[in-house]
């Protein structure tokens, strides 16, 4: 199967949906309107942990232009008082996920700063925001929990009165006995106490929501950010009881969403309630502030990991002790991405014959944790890839010879882990060989004698890691194709693009089967007329699956066409022939185009596939240049070598991966979510104290591709979308603690930030010295 | 935003009178700290006076040997202005550096000067240079000017109308970029001038100052080592989530060694 199967002619078919986005002619959440609505403005609570005493809504009231304010009351008395949280799986000791109600808006007690307490709505923003300051709301303060090993000490004080000691779920995989028996024979053991850090997801669009009620037949529209209709539907609907078929979910375009706008939000529920309640439409649209405060965050665990290794260097077992912070509500994904992820590649890219991993869930008064690009894959394997980097310093062992010496080998795969998990196809040496030899790995002591000749620190740094991508909640995607009487196609899906250019993506897939121009298809990714199932656009699944389904039904066109152009031309529909949009037949002239077809009669179908999981794996490769003076590192060289199967439009991959090795950059060098410990303010709550990588931060990434095609996914595609996030932050703090190791440093936790280098750096020289 | 009233004056003349009478009015130039802090519900003004398209405070020009430039005079225009480039290249460098171009494009050396955000650039170079503040009403000398944070000599109703900046020998402006914000986490300005060497340092402290022993030390021995040697007391700088004040004071001296290393090397 050809690495350029999708491209035509070799050309890079260049995103169809661009034009429209660049020339500010998308359509957001908050860019629709509706006759009559009213404006939504949140009182949030500005206080980690307490008690509400009483809300006085009566000046607020009066104050002209408002047409109701809502309070938690209100969502209970609605009955809005527990979303959906994903965590249908026993845990340690069959233990049951302890899951806190969380009304609509906080009922009785808020536990985290920016819960919203009230909404107010009225005839203009403006109004209802003027009017919310009106709103006297007595607290009494409750002790404030944010450091997530302290919420779950004994004695802690507790958030929810249905889970104790903070830990609404524990959880174990692995061979707890087998992996004891390996560490007691090993002749080194390596350990490191990692946190991979809470971080604001950010995308560049703020939350926004416009919702309408229609009392003739209890249905709703909401207009709202989304990753995937029908995960936003099941959500609210589990929310709200509201049944799915009466919520009718629209977006047009999504502005980012990196699994942090995959949820219902509590916001949304409260506007159902306003919109019900007014019976006029209602706008919310968030601040960026509002978004760092009550957007899900990112990230969040603290990991203790153990590497055993035999005298040859070979990995006997690992074992690890994994916290992970979800915030003061467990969010629909958080808990089950943050768990069964690691879980699946635990193993990581080595064989390992003695696994065991024990996490524990804890509930803090932040804003809850939920999925974030790669959403506990680069979690998993920044602990391994950290732990055999530090292994490979202490043993004094090459880190990507050691890497190689305990990779799972070609012939292995299918793999089937221990635990559990079957990886469908890689080529490991091979991607890391290319690696080595597009990083110049063996000329990197050259450059690290010209870095110290300026008084720099120079560091290489390696990461090699596979992931789990695609799969879904759903048994099947479906995608249903239908000719129009101008012969273009439009091709619906649930899948819902927030940049991954599923425009354009999806559209090469059917019109590659189909032998027609791209731009002849049309991707509609938001209906509600047709009922379709299908997985939302996350956990890198979209091309595996719904974007497969496009091939499958475009084949599936093609063969009902050849029966209806048979019945159209008055022959066997043996005797029909189809290429570039035309059904002929067995003599010149006799042929019917696809438009021709739709004139006479409908023609659409519906096809549909179910793919499993597939495992992109790469290696990436980092080199960093540190200024001691001021801590301040620079990426010196990025190189990628990914497989991620057969590759449908290389321009979008090379974006994808350009943006998740900035986004795994960002978390490295400077991206924080900080709550004060004692008052359990966001200390980080706008763009003058988080933040954000920019462009200028990475070097021209030099990239590869080493593609297996995937053994589960009929056109051997692997989904990528979040690998890069999953490489590269091994990569990068492998390099970083590579370039500072010789000053006595082995292991720093993220972010690495100019501060922190220079006070560490500055620290151990000084201490030489003296 | 609270909802407040629009002005705009059409000579300096008005906006003086319109401030006089309106105490709660306030004046809106680029906009660039005012507006967000609107945004915020940080700030109640009883109307804004839009002061930005008035011509007395435009322009930029070399009177009697000194470098002029109009309050309103935005950033960008600082930063390709030949007048500029010619005179106080460091200063050309300085605007070039002020936040992302949309900042440069609306912000204006008056608002950020009157306004002395402690870790604006501006008032580094307007100090080190030994400037005068010309306002509405007087000549302010820039060692009288800066007060502390967000604070400085104005009195109510005041408006800074432009800056007379004396050509020095030689200057230069290095700036640590605030990774987050973009704003001066430190930056130190070194000034080789008629009156002598002036070094200023914005964002590391409460407001802009001069740090004498590096003048002292400068004014024996122009070169590196001058500085390399001295410490900067870490006492009375800022210390938050971003740096603490010993890594502050670090920064000082290692960028006005840098600024030293870029004159010495010229």
């Amino acid at each position: 199967m050809g690495d350029h199967l999708f491209e035509v002619d070799g050309v890079h078919v260049s995103r169809l949906e661009d034009l429209r986005l660049i020339t500010g002619a998308g359509t957001y959440a908050a860019d629709w309107n509706l006759p009559g609505q009213l404006h939504a403005h949140f009182v949030r609570s500005d206080r980690a942990h307490a008690k509400i005493v009483s809300i006085d809504t009566t000046a607020a009231l009066k104050y002209p232009g408002v047409a109701g304010i809502y309070t938690g009351e209100d969502a209970v008395r609605a009955g809005y008082v527990r979303g959906v949280t994903f965590l249908n799986f026993k845990g340690k000791n069959d233990m049951e996920g302890r899951i806190p109600e969380r009304p609509a808006m906080a009922h009785g007690r808020v536990r985290f700063v920016g819960e919203p307490v009230a909404l107010v709505v009225a005839d203009s923003a403006l109004a209802a925001q003027d009017a919310s300051e009106l709103i006297r709301i007595d607290y009494r303060d409750l002790p404030v929990v944010i450091d997530p090993e302290a919420a779950v000490r004994p004695g802690t004080a507790q958030l929810h009165e249905s889970v104790p000691e903070n830990t609404p779920f524990e959880y174990e995989a692995g061979d707890k006995a087998a992996t004891e028996a390996a560490f007691a024979k090993a002749a080194h053991v390596t350990k490191l106490k990692m946190e991979s850090t809470r971080v604001v997801p950010n995308p560049l669009e703020p939350r926004a929501c416009l919702i309408a009620h229609d009392p003739k037949n209890e249905s709703y529209t909401v207009h709202v950010c989304i990753q995937g209709m029908n995960m936003m539907k099941r959500q609210l609907s589990a929310y709200t009881k509201v049944p799915e078929d009466k919520l009718n979910v629209i977006a047009r375009d999504v502005g980012g969403g990196f699994g942090q706008r995959s949820t219902a939000y509590p916001e949304y529920c409260a506007v159902m309630i306003a919109a019900k309640a007014t019976g006029r439409p209602v706008k919310w649209v968030s601040s960026r502030t509002e978004g760092f405060l009550s957007d899900t965050h990112g990230r969040g665990n603290i990991i203790e990991g153990e590497l055993a290794l035999d005298k040859d260097g070979r990995f006997l077992a690992m074992r690890l002790n994994w916290l992970a912070d979800m915030g003061a509500y467990l969010s629909p994904a958080g808990p089950v991405s943050h768990i069964r992820n690691p879980t699946t590649c635990l193993t990581g890219v080595y064989k390992i014959p003695a696994l065991y991993g024990y996490w524990r869930l804890a509930v803090t008064n932040t804003a809850p944790i939920a999925a974030y690009r790669g959403a506990g894959r680069p979690d998993i394997a920044y602990a391994i890839e950290r732990l055999v980097s530090n292994a490979a310093a202490e043993l004094g062992i090459d880190a990507a010879e050691l890497r190689s010496r305990n990779f799972i080998q070609p012939e292995d795969f299918p793999y089937k882990t221990p635990t559990g998990t079957t990886y469908d196809n890689a080529d490991l040496p091979g991607v890391l060989a290319k690696a080595l030899e597009l990083a110049d790995w063996k000329g990197y002591t050259q450059r690290l004698s010209a870095t110290e000749k300026t008084g720099k620190l120079r560091g290489i740094g390696i990461s090699t890691v596979i992931e789990n991508t695609g799969a879904g909640m759903y048994p099947k995607d479906e995608v249903e194709l239908e000719v129009g009487k101008d012969g273009v196609v439009t091709l619906y899906t649930v899948a819902k693009s927030q940049g991954q250019g599923h425009e354009t993506t999806f559209a090469m897939m059917a019109a590659k089967v189909l032998e027609i121009p791209a731009e002849r298809i049309k991707v509609v990714q938001n209906f509600n007329d047709r009922a379709l199932i299908g997985n939302h656009t996350g956990g890198s699944r979209s091309m595996v699956g719904a974007g497969t389904v496009c091939h499958i039904a475009a084949e599936k066109l093609v063969q009902h066409g050849k029966s209806l152009a048979a019945e159209a031309l008055g022959i066997e529909p043996s005797q029909v022939s189809y290429g570039a949009g035309e059904f002929r037949g067995p003599e010149s002239g006799m042929k019917i185009t696809l438009a021709e077809l739709a004139q006479k009669r409908e023609v659409k179908i519906k096809g549909e596939g179910t793919f499993g999981t597939t495992y992109p794996n790469g290696c990436h490769i980092a080199e960093v240049e540190i200024d001691p003076e001021t801590g301040v590192t620079d990426i010196a060289r990025y190189m990628t070598v990914d497989d991620c199967g057969v590759v449908v439009n290389h321009a979008i991959v090379e974006g994808q991966m350009h943006g998740a090795v900035a986004q795994g950059a960002g978390q490295v060098f400077g991206e924080h979510a900080i709550y004060d410990k004692e008052s359990g303010q966001l200390m980080t709550a706008t763009f003058s104290d988080y933040f954000m990588p920019r462009a200028g931060m990475l070097p021209d990434i030099v990239m590869a591709e080493h593609a297996t095609a995937s053994r589960i996914n009929p056109l051997g595609i692997k989904g990528m979308g979040e690998s890069g996030c999953t490489a590269s932050l091994g990569a990068l703090v492998n390099a970083v603690i590579d370039a500072v190791r010789p000053l006595g440093i082995h292991h720093l936790d993220m972010p690495l930030t100019p501060a922190k280098l220079w006070t560490e750096i500055s620290a151990k020289r000084g201490t030489a010295r003296a | 935003m609270y909802s407040f009233n629009y002005v705009k004056p059409g000579s300096l003349k008005e906006v003086n009178d319109f401030l006089a009478s309106n105490p709660e009015a306030r004046p809106l130039a680029g906009g660039m700290t005012l507006i967000p802090t609107l945004k915020a519900r940080l700030a109640q003004p009883s109307h804004l006076v839009d002061i930005s398209a008035l011509e007395e405070l435009k322009g930029i020009e070399v009177r009697n040997g000194a470098l002029v430039i109009g309050a309103g005079t935005t950033h960008a225009e600082v930063a390709r202005s030949t007048h500029v480039r010619d005179a106080i290249p460091a200063l050309a460098e300085l605007a070039f550096h002020i936040g992302d171009p949309a900042v440069r494009n609306c912000g204006t050396i008056g608002g950020s000067v009157a306004n002395n955000d402690p870790a604006a650039d501006y008032p580094a170079g307007v100090l080190a240079l030994g400037a005068t503040v010309v306002t509405n009403r007087r000549e302010i000398a820039a060692d009288d000017f800066f007060q502390g944070m967000f604070t400085t000599a104005l009195e109510p109703g005041e408006l800074v109308v432009r800056i007379s900046f004396p050509k020095p020998r030689r200057a230069a402006y290095e700036k640590f970029a605030h990774p987050a914000s973009g704003y001066a986490m430190t930056g130190v300005f070194v000034a080789q001038t008629n009156g002598g060497i002036r070094v200023a340092v914005t964002g590391a402290g409460p407001g802009v100052f001069r740090w004498s022993e590096a003048e002292a030390a400068l004014a024996k021995a122009f070169n590196v080592a001058a500085v390399a040697s001295l410490t900067m007391p870490a006492a009375d700088l800022n210390e938050d989530i971003h740096g603490s004040r010993e890594y502050r004071a670090n920064l000082v001296r290692v960028l006005t060694k840098r600024a030293v290393a870029r004159l010495a090397g010229r």
